[in-house]
């Protein structure tokens, strides 16, 4: 087994799974937020869409990986505005408005990527990677940890930001309010639909960059369709993590270590069928869910149009 | 008396003839207008261009009005499928197993042959035929290749899903591999069970499998195929060269930048020119097609990174294939596939 358990294969299973875990912990973070506000974001797998294809379009334009995530996030809060609106100001059916946006998003970017990049696919140049003096040199745990590019120190530094916020400010407050108890919030003089389309936006221009981080920093070329459900497995994530960022980034990382372990599986030569081998983070998600989530209480206005007059 | 009789039985030769002939002119189809439908558009270097141009390029040959379909998904295509029949389409060709189940249905419905994959024991006489195609003796040449080629003795096979077609390429390229060096090691990995367009799943699984020591890689991916080839132009195989990519279906040597080895070609004309030729032979739907090296149908691509001496050798194997002196048996099931690579004991030294 020593190829398996060789440090460059190691490294490179872990250097994996923070990489497919990072798109996840943004998106994540980014329904919390809207899930906090009120707001059932099922279209978050359509602005991760959209942020994938305008991020890479934006980086291969440019040149830098900062332009993409900054398209990414343009695309991303390009959905939401319309979700926002139709949702968020006309009270809509999340639910319906947020499959309708992931399907328009789908359609429209497997349409532009069609006529721009089908017949030439072009790919970025390898990422770079801030390496921490000093940690990174560190075997397996330095490049696992400290050789990342810097997206990823940011998005954890993010999980801190966003603990605080929800924890220490009136603007927390207020995102909690506006799903717990809209009418409250109304009354104290603070807009429940301005706080919900801020944190719509929000939501997507987080998922847009993490789309961008897909499709720039994990594949390095956009193609259609390719997020694949990202979107969705932030929803839950979201859920499980009961208003909580840093268990938002735990169960990104568990996602990604989980992925990372079906590769060892299979390159490690077990013979039982892939699809149980691809079952393992599903799996995962659902145990901890059950072990850990029982007792999650949604905000009772998630997912309920606000209506001044009916406070 | 005589001549009476002699009138009789002339009169009844001609008469059966051309009843026979009435008969036999009623039976053919007269083919006007060839459909084809893909999930995905048709400029994918791969599965959906390979169809499309192919069946493009059987309607011209035939002289046959092209409808294509592109990017239908892999949702109901009934209502596409009613439409061209509308349309007065003669063949539809389903090019997507997902499209098993809706095509042969819209078939009885309407009356216009389809063609479909993955399902060989579907056929129905004049109304659904299979085209099940294996590219493995391909394949066992792409594995004669890279077993001649790598430097490290390590391989890595990665595929977005266990498809039938897709197993017997992976088992043959294992077979073809140990066949030349019989203790090479194949790390195989599945990157999802539909894994189809997760290109960064694609890259995420071909670095583990470079960083496990493999420096030519055999990948089978549709849109991920190109998240693979990203891996191998941005990572270094263990032994500090370069990895390479072997691909499957389409030539990527118009986007490559230098780290293509080889592809297993396929070439469905044959196919779609023998399901016409059957159309109008009254025989259509009464057998299932397959590609070989024999028409070449399949081929492995040439590309300059192969030595010519190696590509005598890999040709040598050729001629044992079409000469018969070599048989290759497809392996369809995933389970077989991946006992074949166990049996190479992985990462054991």
């Amino acid at each position: 087994m020593d190829a398996i358990l060789s440090p460059a294969f190691v490294t490179a299973l872990l250097l994996g799974a923070v990489t497919a875990g990072t798109p996840l912990l943004l998106a994540g973070l980014g329904e919390q937020i809207a899930e906090k506000a009120g707001v059932l974001n099922i279209g978050i797998e359509g602005m991760m869409l959209m942020g994938a294809y305008v991020g890479f379009v934006a980086a291969f334009t440019t040149g830098s990986f900062w332009m993409g995530f900054a398209g990414g996030a343009a695309g991303g809060v390009a959905v939401a505005v319309l979700m926002s609106i139709l949702c968020v100001r006309l009270g809509m059916n999340q639910i319906v408005i947020g499959i309708a946006l992931t399907l328009g998003a789908e359609g429209l970017t497997a349409l532009l990527h069609h006529f721009q990049f089908s017949r030439s696919y072009p790919r970025l140049p390898d990422v770079p990677v801030l390496e921490i003096p000093g940690l990174a040199a560190i075997p397996v745990i330095g490049p696992v940890l400290f050789a990342h590019h810097p997206l990823v120190y940011l998005a954890v530094g993010l999980v801190v930001l966003l603990g605080w916020l929800f924890r220490r400010t009136n603007m927390g407050l207020n995102l909690e309010a506006a799903g717990q108890k809209p009418g409250a919030l109304d009354a104290a003089g603070v807009g429940v639909i301005a706080t919900r389309t801020w944190a719509v936006l929000t939501t997507g221009a987080l998922a847009g960059i993490g789309g961008a981080f897909m499709a720039t920093v994990g594949a390095g070329l956009f193609v259609p369709f390719m997020t694949g459900g990202a979107g969705f497995i932030g929803i839950v994530l979201a859920m499980l993590a009961r208003g909580r960022p840093l268990w938002v980034m735990l169960g990104a990382l568990l996602f990604g270590i989980s992925l990372a372990l079906t590769t060892a599986f299979q390159v490690a030569g077990f013979n039982i069928p892939t699809d149980v081998v691809h079952m393992l983070p599903f799996a995962m998600v659902i145990v901890v869910l059950v072990l850990f989530a029982r007792h999650s209480v949604l905000p009772p206005a998630l997912g309920l149009p606000y209506v001044r007059s009916d406070r | 008396m005589y001549g009476s009789t002699k009138r009789t039985l002339l009169g009844f030769a001609a008469a059966s003839a051309l009843v026979g002939a009435m008969a036999a002119s009623a039976s053919a189809v007269e083919v006007k207008k060839l459909a084809v439908l893909v999930p995905e558009q048709g400029t994918d270097f791969g599965w959906n261009q390979q169809g499309v141009d192919a069946a493009r390029a059987v309607a011209e040959k035939y002289g046959l009005e092209f409808l294509p379909a592109e990017g239908l998904g892999y949702g109901d295509v009934r209502p596409t499928l009613r439409e061209l029949a509308g349309e007065g389409a003669s063949l539809m060709i389903a090019h997507a197993s997902g499209y098993n189940t809706a095509a042969p249905e819209i078939a009885a419905e309407t009356g216009v042959p389809v063609a479909i994959v993955d399902a060989p024991d579907a056929l129905k006489a004049g109304l659904v035929a299979d085209y099940t195609l294996s590219g493995h003796e391909g394949a066992y040449l792409a594995g004669v290749l890279a077993a001649t080629m790598t430097r490290t003795g390590t391989l890595g096979i990665v595929t977005s899903g266990e498809p039938p077609s897709w197993n017997s390429q992976s088992a043959a390229f294992a077979q073809g591999a140990k066949a030349t060096k019989a203790d090479i090691k194949l790390l195989y990995a599945v990157i999802g069970p539909a894994a189809y367009a997760d290109a960064a799943g694609g890259r995420r699984v071909t670095e583990t499998v470079i960083a496990a020591g493999a420096d030519i890689v055999f990948g089978q991916g549709d849109g991920s195929s190109f998240g693979m080839i990203e891996a191998v132009e941005t990572t270094k195989a263990s032994d500090g060269g370069q990895a390479w990519f072997i691909d499957v279906i389409g030539d990527k040597s118009s986007i490559d930048k230098g780290f293509l080895l080889s592809s297993v070609l396929w070439n469905m004309v044959p196919v779609y020119s023998a399901m016409v030729e059957d159309l109008q032979n009254d025989a259509f739907g009464t057998r299932g097609y397959s590609i070989g090296l024999a028409d070449d149908s399949v081929q492995l691509l040439k590309t300059s990174h192969i030595p010519d001496d190696v590509w005598a050798t890999v040709m040598g194997v050729r001629d044992q294939i079409v000469g018969g002196s070599l048989k290759l048996e497809p392996v369809w099931d995933a389970e077989a596939v991946r006992a074949l690579m166990n049996s190479v004991e992985i990462g054991e030294e």
